[in-house]
């Protein structure tokens, strides 16, 4: 019990969760610097720049996912709600709403979509991804009815701004929709290591019994963690518009597993309770960067595919390890 | 078929156990909880292995490798808890592990032929071999789980406590089928604590008692004090506080409270400074009763009333708010948040002296757990570790400690001492000797009488759903608490 | 806390990486003469862009061989018909440098932004297929796809004699090259023949054979009985619709078909009469024009805004002349060896 070097393995043990995504990332950026033609450009500040943009998205999803899956759920309908959203968004700039305005409906929409999950979940206590499955497709069907299965193109405003690149030759100035998105990280990991809020996701998806037990009122605070993660899902959708100037009823199909993919990647566990912000941020880097890298390096794009895949399989399994490890 | 004869000498669960059956003989396995019945069903059964001492079957020693092994080799085993699928169909049940087949190909005729015969044999043809296993009673799935059983022709059938959730006349019914199986010279061990039942069904007993039999004989001849005698027969230890308390006015009352299954009837009134034991047999209804008292199971009739306010449907969000805390009988599943740390588990019910406008202050968490740590003296490195890196005492302290941090009045504790070390047990009785002492309630539920007696103020038994007839603890001893919680009332007053 | 500083390293390795060195450039000095030219197409796996391919490889080949040296590398988006991965395409081989791009845009509206940042970042753009909001780039080689569908229009109106009931089964939103083709189509038809009337021009039929065979069976369960001719713009819907067609028994010409694009499963269906007219572009002078406009541009040349690869009209009585037979049958193999 108190044998000194079972603590000190303990505590190594620790540190290697914590730092075991970092590592990843260094690993693959390591991994992708071997080859000086692809050094030359992987280092430039445009790239960062890119490889940042590019992860936008998934990180703002992940965000609101990581919530999600430290309380024991999943949500399927990640990808459908982004296309919606990017829908509503252009359709409320096209019909001549100010950009706030479309703003605001935009995440609105999301938000009640996330509401009507949780509400289904915890009022019928339904399985999280049945219903979101359920979910994905009214999302994806009702995007293409407001759309009228087509694109809807935005007219020029300040919301197609948030993901423009601005300067494509140097890393400065940054687009506003990373600055947001690393403001939102800084919220999201207080909120969920250091409020009551959080903690009390952190127990439903750790034991939903105890925290029945322990009077924490589980059902408001599942349908609280779904529409607090539509919300993001809604910025993401905005994102998504932004980038492609229009919205689109067909994007982001498959979003949602790269979401988890990212999520997973981070430590999480889909079982519940356990799972950090800061891991999730890390583990969409570490697929954009994989992307990236694999682009760079010329590899076809089934390569990636297959690649991305592996590095899921091995993160979570590693995570496996790390946690036998830590137990004895 | 020559008689069936098993001895052992493993070490801790099991010391000294000897018994042996004839075929067609129904041989009574009775004892206390923790006597050591389920290990040695185990060992029968091929899940352990004996460290010592051997099992003779007709008179061929034999080692059960593992559960298929013995299931072969002619022990069939029924459980205390049902174990059948629940959708499958009875057809698909009785059959499970044992389907005819050929080449790994079903055969759909002669299965149902084999599940129409085993159910015929035990004249229970009306059940429906497509029905569901979950749409039937839970007579019915006993006789599909006994079906299953028969399927193999069994020598051996072992039964634990096969009428624990059984109405009178399902009972009834169960030991007419055991006559039958009697007659085809199946040996029957009868395991159960209802000693009436024991003597409607045996011509033999055994008593175990610690792991040990310490008693057997024919069951036509035997006196039920004596055997109740036999299965309690230990010393009360000095190991607990003997003070007595002050009572205050009442804090908490049930009054024929009735849950969805269980309790059927549930009446008690428990007083400022008072422990309130609960005595009984394991699936009487001791825990659902709390539960339901504490709004995690619905309460189908009666009343609930806490101080001098009715309080009956609830929930724990607000039973927490009057000051009642519940401790879980299931502390691996409902108890704690294993993965969480230390100092998350002591203060979850109540973050206010530790946060500020929603933010908690890590560092007066952290100092908060360390204080309880000390209290309770609880062996762990630091308020940030896992509670699964605990050990079982230890463990049970945090749980514990929980309710003690969130200041509750009213403690409804659910096995506390299940488990642990006989240190972490003494602590334990301390506390709750304090707690008393400071004018706090407490219910304190436990299958282990002596502790119950050492400890609490006043005990009611629980027996079949029903809970009545609280009487201070010094009206009680072993022997009457356990005729009572085996529904021998006249033992119990005599 | 802790979190939070765990993410610091990953800022700073980024923000030092992006302050460190900045863009140098090394295929495009022109001293060296030698090109690395990314060409993005819409998707990889249809036929159409295999020919383009085809073609650009043809240019590779005969740029080489001139002594510029010349590397082309061929990207389609993960996701085919997927706008934001094309869109992540494009801008891996912007931030990588490459001398130039030519690209297919998925979309006219949600490919202008990229590939605007592009041309600022130095990387010029020639397009490819379909057009772009935007006036940009170097240079737009493709089909005039508005005289490929008059063309498609005519031959239909020609086959009907002037009049009946028609269908066009459109291809997908956003995509400028098809939607020409669709305007063409029916500006023919408004024009030379007025009597014909259009049963049905709304419904479209997606990016795959699989979408557009649900959408064809969809149209013909509802007009199968009025219908006399059909008109698809591109080749998923013409397969799917010879096919659904012929499935309800009115190949053969009982209904006249017309298409667009070949590839070897149209070009079949052609030749057994299924499809009675099918309008061809030349994917391969696309493919290999719009590596030749970069490399000229690269190289100082004036190029022209607009370039066109004509389109030809195939049908069973024409299809075995020499030159439609090469266009119908592209030589793929002989550039495509992997």
């Amino acid at each position: 019990m108190s044998d000194p070097s079972r603590f000190n393995r303990r505590r190594v043990g620790r540190l290697l969760n914590a730092i075991g995504p970092v590592f990843g990332l260094a690993l693959v950026i390591g991994l992708f610097s071997l080859s000086p033609a692809v050094r030359a450009h992987f280092f430039t500040g445009v790239n960062c720049k890119i490889i940042l943009l590019q992860t936008v998205i998934v990180a703002i999803g992940a965000l609101g996912m990581t919530m999600i899956i430290i309380s024991g759920g999943i949500d399927l309908s990640v990808g459908s709600v982004v296309a919606l959203t990017s829908v509503v968004g252009a359709t409320s700039l096209v019909k001549g709403y100010a950009p706030v305005t479309a703003i605001a409906l935009t995440i609105a929409v999301a938000g009640g979509i996330g509401l009507i999950n949780g509400l289904i979940i915890a009022g019928f206590r339904m399985m999280p991804f049945i219903v979101t499955l359920g979910m994905m497709g009214v999302a994806r069907g009702t995007a293409k009815w407001l759309a009228d299965n087509q694109t809807v193109n935005a007219p020029k405003s300040c919301v197609n701004n948030l993901m423009d690149m601005l300067d494509p030759l140097h890393f400065f100035p940054l687009p506003l929709g990373i600055w947001i998105t690393m403001a939102l990280a800084v919220v999201m990991a207080v909120v969920m290591q250091r409020t009551i809020f959080g903690r009390y996701i952190f127990a439903i998806g750790s034991n939903e019994a105890t925290a029945r037990l322990c009077g924490i009122r589980v059902g408001p605070m599942k349908v609280a963690i779904y529409a607090l993660a539509g919300l993001l899902f809604g910025l993401a959708g905005l994102m998504q518009m932004s980038r492609l100037t229009q919205g689109d009823p067909t994007v982001a199909i498959g979003l949602e597993l790269d979401i988890i993919a990212a999520v997973v990647i981070g430590g999480a566990s889909l079982n519940g309770g356990t799972g950090s912000i800061s891991g999730s941020i890390i583990g969409a880097l570490i697929m954009a960067v994989l992307r990236s890298g694999s682009s760079q390096m010329n590899w076809p794009n089934f390569v990636q595919e297959i690649i991305i895949g592996i590095v899921i399989i091995l993160a979570v399994g590693l995570d496996k390890f790390r946690q036998r490890k830590a137990a004895f | 078929m020559v008689g069936v004869r098993k001895s052992f000498g493993a070490t801790h669960a099991l010391k000294n156990v000897s018994f042996e059956v004839g075929p067609g003989e129904v041989h009574a396995l009775i004892g206390e909880n923790g006597a050591g019945k389920s290990t040695l069903m185990k060992v029968l059964s091929g899940a352990y292995q004996a460290d010592t001492g051997q099992i003779e079957l007709d008179g061929e020693r034999f080692v059960p490798k593992d559960p298929l092994h013995a299931r072969r080799s002619g022990i069939a085993m029924i459980y205390q808890e049902l174990s059948l699928a629940p959708h499958l169909s009875v057809e698909e049940n009785v059959l499970l592990g044992e389907e005819p087949h050929r080449f790994g190909w079903l055969n759909r005729p002669r299965r149902r032929t084999v599940a129409r015969e085993a159910l015929a044999e035990l004249h229970h043809e009306n059940i429906s071999l497509d029905a569901p296993v979950s749409r039937l009673t839970i007579a019915e799935q006993q006789i599909v789980e006994i079906a299953r059983a028969l399927i193999g022709s069994p020598k051996v059938l072992i039964m634990d406590e096969p009428t624990s959730s059984l109405t009178q006349v399902d009972a009834e019914n169960l030991f007419t089928v055991i006559d039958r199986l009697r007659q085809r010279d199946v040996s029957i061990v009868y395991i159960s604590h209802f000693l009436e039942e024991c003597q409607r069904v045996a011509a033999r007993y055994t008593v175990l008692r610690d792991g040990e039999s310490v008693g057997a004989g024919g069951m036509a001849s035997a006196r039920l004090n004596d055997i109740i005698r036999l299965m309690v027969g230990r010393e009360i230890q000095d190991i607990y506080p003997r003070t007595s308390h002050a009572l205050g006015k009442p804090v908490l009352e049930l009054q024929a409270l009735r849950g969805v299954a269980k309790p059927r009837s549930a009446n008690l009134i428990l007083h400022e400074g008072e422990i309130l034991g609960i005595a009984g047999l394991i699936g009487t209804g001791r825990t659902e009763t709390l539960r339901a008292c504490f709004g995690l199971d619905r309460i189908k009739s009666g009343s609930v009333w806490v101080g001098s306010r009715e309080s009956t449907h609830s929930s724990p969000t607000r039973r927490l708010a009057e000051g009642i805390g519940l401790l879980s009988e299931n502390r691996k599943e409902e108890g704690l948040l294993l993965n969480r740390t230390l100092a998350d588990n002591l203060t979850l019910t109540r973050y206010g002296p530790v946060s500020k406008l929603g933010l908690v202050n890590r560092h007066r968490q952290r100092q908060c757990a360390q204080d309880w740590l000390a209290r309770l003296e609880v062996r762990a490195q630091s308020p940030e570790q896992a509670v699964s890196e605990l050990s079982g005492g230890n463990q049970q302290k945090i749980a514990v400690g929980r309710l003690l941090h969130h200041n509750a009045r009213i403690f409804l504790l659910d096995e506390p001492t299940r488990g642990i070390d006989v240190g972490s047990k003494v602590q334990i009785y301390k506390l709750l000797d304090e707690l008393a002492a400071q004018g706090k309630a407490v219910v304190f539920v436990s299958s282990y009488l002596p502790e119950l007696l050492g400890v609490c103020d006043t005990i009611g038994v629980m027996c079949r759903g029903v809970l009545s007839a609280v009487r201070p603890a010094r009206e009680w001893n072993e022997h009457t608490l356990m005729a009572a919680a085996i529904g021998q009332w006249q033992a119990a007053t005599s | 806390m802790k979190s939070l500083l765990r993410l610091l390293p990953v800022f700073v390795l980024l923000s030092v990486a992006g302050c460190g060195r900045q863009s140098e450039g090394t295929g495009s000095t022109p001293g060296a003469r030698s090109y690395t030219i990314a060409v993005i197409p819409k998707g990889t796996t249809h036929e159409f862009w295999k020919s383009i391919h085809a073609g650009a490889v043809k240019a590779e080949r005969e740029l080489n061989e001139k002594g510029v040296k010349t590397e082309i590398i061929w990207k389609g988006p993960l996701k085919e018909d997927d706008r934001d991965q094309q869109i992540q395409v494009v801008e891996n081989f912007m931030s990588r440098r490459v001398s130039g791009i030519v690209l297919a845009p998925l979309d006219s509206q949600a490919l202008v932004k990229p590939v605007e940042n592009a041309i600022q970042a130095k990387v010029p753009v020639v397009i490819i297929d379909s057009d772009v909001k935007s006036d940009q780039y170097v240079s737009f080689v493709a089909t005039d796809n508005y005289k490929g569908g008059r063309l498609a229009g005519e031959r239909l109106g020609q086959l009907l004699a002037g009049k009946g009931n028609v269908i066009l089964l459109r291809y997908a939103v956003g995509s400028a090259s098809t939607e020409a083709r669709e305007i063409g189509f029916l500006d023919a038809l408004k024009s030379k023949y007025p009597e014909i009337k259009l049963i049905s021009s709304d419904q479209r039929s997606g990016p795959t054979r699989e979408t557009a065979y649900q959408a064809s069976q969809n149209l013909l369960n509802r007009f199968g009985n009025e219908v006399d001719g059909i008109f698809c713009p591109c080749e998923p819907p013409t397969i799917a619709m010879t096919k659904a067609l012929r499935d309800i028994g009115k190949a053969g010409g009982k209904v006249k078909m017309v298409g667009f694009d070949s590839g070897s499963q149209s070009v079949l269906d052609l030749k057994n009469g299924d499809v009675q007219g099918l309008v061809v572009q030349n994917p391969v002078l696309m493919g290999y024009l719009g590596v030749m406009t970069m490399v000229k541009h690269l190289q100082g040349e004036k190029v022209a805004k607009r370039i066109d690869t004509g389109v030809v009209l195939a049908t069973p009585e024409n299809m075995e002349q020499p030159e439609i037979k090469e266009l119908l049958r592209p030589p793929i193999d002989k550039y495509l060896t992997e």
